[in-house]
């Protein structure tokens, strides 16, 4: 027992002698092909998933270095910040981001900015005002017209109930840019189609657990539901699973948003009406090819939409 | 200040201080990047806000208690301060309000424990997810953003080129370290974790001072919003999640037992800051961040693991 401290205060001693002998010959600071990084909302969904995988193509032709981080919790802005103030630290190129709140990420941007990384925004816009307010710059922004998708979605809704549906809405985080388009686009399609009411409308943040249990309680408190558009797959997904729970599978008319594999599952067995297809992979792919173009000194395009599409079943199926 | 610092490695936290140190030494040996003076205060700034946390944390969980609450609070206590701020209520009073709400839920928790004779995992599991439904019903669900330039300096402020953050947490810590070795609170704390009822035989007000450990920590969760909602220049009622997992592994990997009674100060910090460097190392690294949480928590139960085999040698 006597022995321990003195022991223990000599080994910090002696192994900072070790790191800072280390120290002043840092061996290869910058890697051979230039280094992106792809700082992602969250690595397990197959939305990013399918970005990843576009993006590391990209890379892979383009030779270019690619490292893809993401925080551990989709919701957790904090940390995503922390892995960008990290990466700025390796010396990354370009960096390249799907922000986890709009407003929240753009202190961080301003150090990126600070030190000379160009950003370019992935999928979720960054908050307009709070960019300016903090001067922050980026140099483009590549993602799907979700507000346009959230009008598709509208459409088909009408198309589907004929015009008669008390819609329930299932929300993405309130504050992201992302979902709050998508809404916007679909209440402006049904406005002026007197018979589509929206009786209910929360949040299910994102996840298909939440899903179930925010639609299975919407059913309870509003049985003559009969139609759902939820801001994206996974909450329908979930969603579904409250309908089959209660025994109306089919009479629930649901439309989301992604056309992940399953949605595109349920869709050609008929559970579910449609959905909206973003193209992740696209995104990906684009933002790695304007990084590098950044990296060559050439210009891009301030805004660079992705192409969505409605996913439905074939019409010859029915 | 020396004999503080010839604290830091004594006994039971020489263990983990070694950890550190070696964790530093490696990440060294294998990133450029690691040793520059700008991402040391890159960690520093990153663990602040666990840190603060962990203070509260450290005090309840030498009580023999648990605090589940504190990352809700951080959440509420934001809220009400970023909307105090807009309210046009100024800096200091706006602080002193998330300050309070934070102390009262502490409060209420501590109450639960001491007079309603509720464990403290479960009155602390009800108020997280009190605190929790009230930030977002307080905010209906939406962050609160654009506050004046003075918030902001609390987060990118620097005195003498260190972070501002930085410098407060070191400043709690200074006070808390006083508070718990130099007061009659800070003994019955030990006391009350190592032997509740013969602290209460010899005549010590335990539940007073219980339910005094409880408010610290909805304090210093509070505090720690201020340096969230600075850093983020937005209060978010959903920031904060597990944030109390984070501090209770701090304080286990500095050294303190979970059975309460045995543990210090200097360890949390010591604590927190090997979680922080861990997680910036493996950033540098480029390693994946599903490995990152694997190398977290196998890191959390070497450090547990090694204290519990050192003291079961020792007797």
């Amino acid at each position: 027992m006597k022995n321990r401290p003195r022991l223990a205060g000599i080994l910090p001693a002696v192994l900072l002698t070790l790191v800072s002998c280390g120290a002043p010959s840092p061996q290869n600071p910058a890697p051979s092909k230039p280094r992106v990084a792809l700082v992602l909302k969250t690595l397990n969904s197959p939305f990013f998933i399918d970005m990843q995988k576009g993006a590391q193509a990209a890379a892979d032709k383009l030779g270019l270095d690619l490292v893809v981080q993401a925080a551990e919790r989709e919701v957790d802005v904090e940390k995503q910040m922390q892995i960008v103030e990290n990466l700025i630290q390796t010396g990354v190129k370009v960096l390249l981001i799907t922000p986890s709140g709009s407003r929240e990420i753009v202190p961080v941007l301003a150090k990126a900015n600070a030190a000379g990384i160009p950003v370019i925004i992935v999928d979720t816009r960054i908050d307009a005002a709070a960019a300016t307010a903090a001067s922050v710059k980026t140099a483009s922004f590549i993602g799907s017209d979700n507000y346009e998708g959230g009008r598709v979605a509208g459409a088909e809704l009408i198309l589907a109930t004929k015009g008669k549906a008390n819609v329930a809405l299932l929300e993405g985080i309130p504050g992201h840019d992302t979902g709050d388009s998508r809404l916007r686009g679909f209440k402006d399609a049904t406005k002026d189609t007197p018979g589509v009411k929206v009786v209910a409308s929360q949040t299910a943040n994102w996840e298909r657990d939440q899903g179930f249990t925010v639609f299975q309680n919407m059913l309870q408190a509003h049985p003559e539901i009969d139609a759902l558009f939820a801001c994206n797959d996974m909450m329908a997904l979930g969603a579904l699973e409250a309908i089959a729970a209660a025994g109306r599978t089919g009479k629930i008319k649901v439309i989301g948003f992604d056309a992940v594999d399953d949605a595109r599952k349920a869709i050609e067995t008929g559970t579910m009406v449609a959905s909206v297809a973003q193209f992740p992979g696209d995104m990906g792919r684009l933002a790695v090819e304007s990084a590098s173009k950044l990296i060559k000194g050439e210009a891009v395009e301030a805004s660079q939409q992705v192409r969505i599409e409605l996913v439905k079943k074939a019409e010859g199926a029915k | 200040m020396k004999k503080w610092l010839l604290g830091l490695t004594h006994s039971r936290r020489a263990g983990t201080l070694v950890g550190l140190f070696l964790l530093g030494a490696l990440l060294s040996a294998l990133t450029p990047f690691f040793l520059t003076r700008s991402n040391l205060m890159n960690v520093m700034e990153q663990t602040a806000i666990n840190a603060v946390i962990a203070v509260g944390m450290t005090f309840v969980i030498l009580s023999a208690g648990i605090d589940l609450s504190v990352g809700s609070i951080t959440a509420l206590s934001g809220v009400v301060l970023a909307n105090r701020l807009q309210a046009g209520w100024g800096m200091a009073p706006s602080l002193v309000a998330g300050v309070a709400i934070g102390a009262l839920c502490g409060l209420l928790s501590g109450l639960l424990i001491t007079r309603g004779r509720l464990p403290p995992f479960i009155a602390t599991l009800g108020m997280m997810s009190m605190a929790r439904g009230a930030a977002l019903l307080f905010t209906d669900g939406r962050p609160i953003s654009g506050f004046e330039e003075s918030l902001r300096f609390l987060s990118t402020g620097r005195i003498a080129g260190i972070p501002v953050p930085v410098l407060l947490t070191v400043v709690l810590y200074a006070l808390a370290i006083v508070l718990l070795n130099r007061t009659r609170f800070g003994r019955y704390v030990y006391a009350i974790g190592g032997n509740e009822e013969a602290t209460r035989l010899s005549g010590v007000a335990v539940g007073f001072h219980k339910t005094l450990v409880y408010v610290l920590s909805g304090v210093t969760a509070a505090l720690a919003s201020i340096l969230l909602t600075a850093r983020l220049n937005s209060a978010q009622p959903i920031a904060g999640m597990m944030y109390e997992l984070d501090a209770i592994a701090a304080v286990v990997i500095g050294g303190t037992s979970l059975t309460g009674g045995l543990g210090t100060l200097g360890g949390t910090l010591i604590g927190a800051l090997t979680m922080g460097v861990l997680r910036n190392g493996l950033n540098l690294l480029g390693i994946s961040s599903f490995l990152q949480q694997i190398v977290i928590g196998f890191v959390i139960i070497v450090a547990v693991l090694t204290d519990s085999l050192v003291k079961s040698k020792r007797r």
